[in-house]
């Protein structure tokens, strides 16, 4: 008896001890790190896939329609390179890699097309408010400027702001765009101006995501040209206009261009200077408004008030628009477009930060709103009324200044920023107007060149260090932070470039219109702005059914 | 006075820039900076512009 308790206890202590030595191992699970010679290999890319564990649909099925969409896209969609061999690793993986790269391709070329129809919507607004004599000009300056500045930009254009930026990672590498002109001072590399892409076909850029890029970027240049059109109206001669327009496209939009986004050196002031991320710039603000406001400046000084602005003691008499439904309507499809505007500078819905773009569209939309805001209390509180004109150029004004740093900023920070550009826009309309006796139809030098040259600034006080654009932006590691949010680099970086805008490339476009000047005459005759441009220039009345007001009143007016 | 504002402006700018090879200091280079647009805007305002209302249409 007493053995066999023995033996009982003997063999429980034996059980107990394997149990509790056992579970250890039993937990462990198969993860436990070994050596490399332990773990197993990888597969190779070149192994056969089970394919019939993905349960494709039969022929069977798919012949009798799927309403549902659940038989749709399978393992049967994706290419196999080897037929003999199937469906491999190799395959799949590459499929995942072209559809990352799809899925962008897409993003920018829609986002693109919503930009291009910005086109639309500057000609609304401009021909709104302007004189009914003027309309078929303005309309058409800003039609023509599509092709004029998109000839200009596929010539040369392109190939100076893009032709050495390198591997754009969303759009699949971009390859060929690896020239660029740099300039060795002080020990640093200055890159100036891209040396590939002339015709979109030198240095190899007949390239599907060159191509992809090329469109995108051109939307945005003929943003920055239609702006100058609004500000010279009423009074630009066409042909000058059709110079003016190709020597932006050609030359002063490609250069800061390169400069901000081409690898140029704005950019690199982070990597050379150590200011900050470099001049960050992520939809235009700088690089397509300010530069569009600030020709507009350089032409508006050259050509001149209009008759009848300016009276000889220097008051400015208002020489109100046509067509205010035409301008709200415009600014509405500003709006519209600017989705495609600054989300599409994502260039990719997939990747690299990509999902930002919920946030990017958000923040557009609340500065436009805020902006609007701005300006219509501005005017309501200084005049007495709501003015429908100026509530819409606070719109734009605050679309203009979000447009840089919508890409790092909070909401918050966006609804300030269009505020502050709303406000911005009636301050400057009024010193611009009454203190500085430039003549501007459209409100364009105060929209996009002061509200631009804000919206530059407020990444250097706004940026919040969260976005994550693939760990890094302009080369420095780590998130795009302002001032506010503890980098006062990134403020100097903006500083430069509002610098650069303003003593460079103002200067370069007004030295390239001094020449338009010379050989072509900027200006109309004073007969022909009196009876509008309609007829004298374009040979044809934008409205030749309605009798204008000057000759129903047999008086060749000012106002009229 | 066409060619003094041009001569600012373009001035204004090459200031700071110049600035980033003479000192590596955050503060220094964010005067230039400020200094340099300032003179810019003093360029254009204050010098190219005037010169352009001289003969302006409404003057005459």
């Amino acid at each position: 008896m007493r053995r066999k308790k023995l033996s009982i206890l003997t063999c429980y202590v034996m059980l107990m001890t394997f149990l509790l030595c056992g579970v250890p191992a039993w937990g462990q699970t198969t993860s436990q790190p070994t050596t490399s010679t332990q773990a197993s290999p990888a597969p190779a890319m070149s192994s056969g896939l089970a394919v019939k564990d993905a349960s494709p649909p039969s022929a069977d099925q798919m012949a009798k329609g799927d309403p549902s969409g659940t038989l749709t896209g399978t393992v049967n969609d994706v290419p196999v390179s080897n037929p003999k061999v199937g469906l491999t690793l190799g395959d799949a993986v590459n499929q995942i890699g072209q559809n990352k790269v799809a899925i962008n391709f897409v993003w920018t070329l829609v986002t693109g097309f919503l930009v291009m129809f910005m086109q639309a919507g500057f000609a609304l607004v401009e021909t709104g408010l302007c004189r009914a004599k003027n309309a078929n000009h303005t309309m058409m300056m800003n039609f023509m400027v599509y092709g004029f500045g998109l000839f200009a930009y596929w010539v040369c254009g392109f190939a100076l702001q893009m032709g050495g930026v390198g591997a754009v990672a969303n759009l699949g590498g971009t390859a060929p765009l690896s020239g660029e002109f740099s300039l060795n001072l002080a020990g640093k590399a200055w890159g100036l101006f891209g040396t590939h892409g002339f015709f979109l076909t030198q240095g190899g850029t007949y390239d599907v995501a060159v191509m992809v890029l090329f469109l995108f970027q051109m939307v945005f240049m003929d943003t920055a040209a239609t702006i100058v059109t609004g500000a010279a109206a009423e009074r630009w001669k066409f042909a000058a206009f059709a110079v003016s327009s190709v020597f932006l496209a050609a030359i002063t939009y490609p250069l800061f261009a390169n400069w901000a986004w081409g690898g140029g050196w704005l950019a690199a002031l982070g990597t050379n200077f150590g200011l900050g991320h470099g001049y960050c710039d992520f939809a235009g603000s700088g690089v397509v408004h300010a530069v569009g406001g600030l020709s507009a400046l350089a032409v508006s000084i050259i050509i001149g008030a209009r008759i009848g602005k300016y009276n000889r003691d220097g008051s400015s008499n208002a020489i109100p628009g046509h067509d205010i439904t035409m301008v709200l309507l415009g600014c509405f499809i500003l709006a519209f477009g600017w989705f495609g505007f600054n989300p599409g500078s994502t260039l990719g819905a997939s990747g690299n930060g990509a999902l930002r773009i919920g946030s990017i569209a958000v923040n557009t939309m609340l500065a436009g709103a805020t902006g609007s805001f701005g300006a219509i209390f501005y005017m309501w509180v200084r005049y007495g009324k709501p003015d429908a004109s100026m509530s819409g150029n606070g719109l734009l004004a605050g679309l203009v200044a979000i447009t840089a740093p919508s890409g790092f900023v909070n909401t918050i920070s966006a609804a300030i920023i269009g505020l502050v550009a709303g406000l911005l826009v009636c301050l400057s309309v009024e010193y611009i107007d009454r203190v500085a006796h430039i003549d501007d139809p459209v409100g364009a030098i105060s929209v996009h060149g002061a509200g631009g040259l804000w919206g530059v600034i407020s990444v250097g006080l706004f940026a919040d260090g969260t976005s994550n654009y693939g760990g890094s932006w302009n080369g420095v590691n780590g998130s795009v932070t302002g001032l506010f949010y503890g980098d006062p680099g990134q403020l100097v970086a903006q500083l430069m470039g509002v610098a650069t805008l303003l003593g460079c490339i103002f200067a370069l476009s007004y030295v390239l219109n001094v020449l338009v000047d010379y050989f072509i005459g900027q200006r109309v005759s004073p007969q022909a702005e009196l009876e509008g441009l309609d007829i004298p220039e374009m040979g044809a009345l934008g409205y030749p059914e309605f009798v204008l007001k000057m000759q129903a009143s047999g008086m060749a007016g000012a106002g009229a | 006075m066409k060619f003094m504002g041009l001569l600012l402006t373009v001035g204004g700018w090459l200031l700071p820039v110049a600035g980033l090879t003479w000192t590596s200091s955050l503060a220094v280079r964010l005067i230039l900076c400020l200094i340099g647009i300032a003179v810019t805007l003093t360029g254009i305002l204050g010098f190219l512009n005037p010169a352009y209302l001289k003969d302006a249409v409404w003057k005459k």
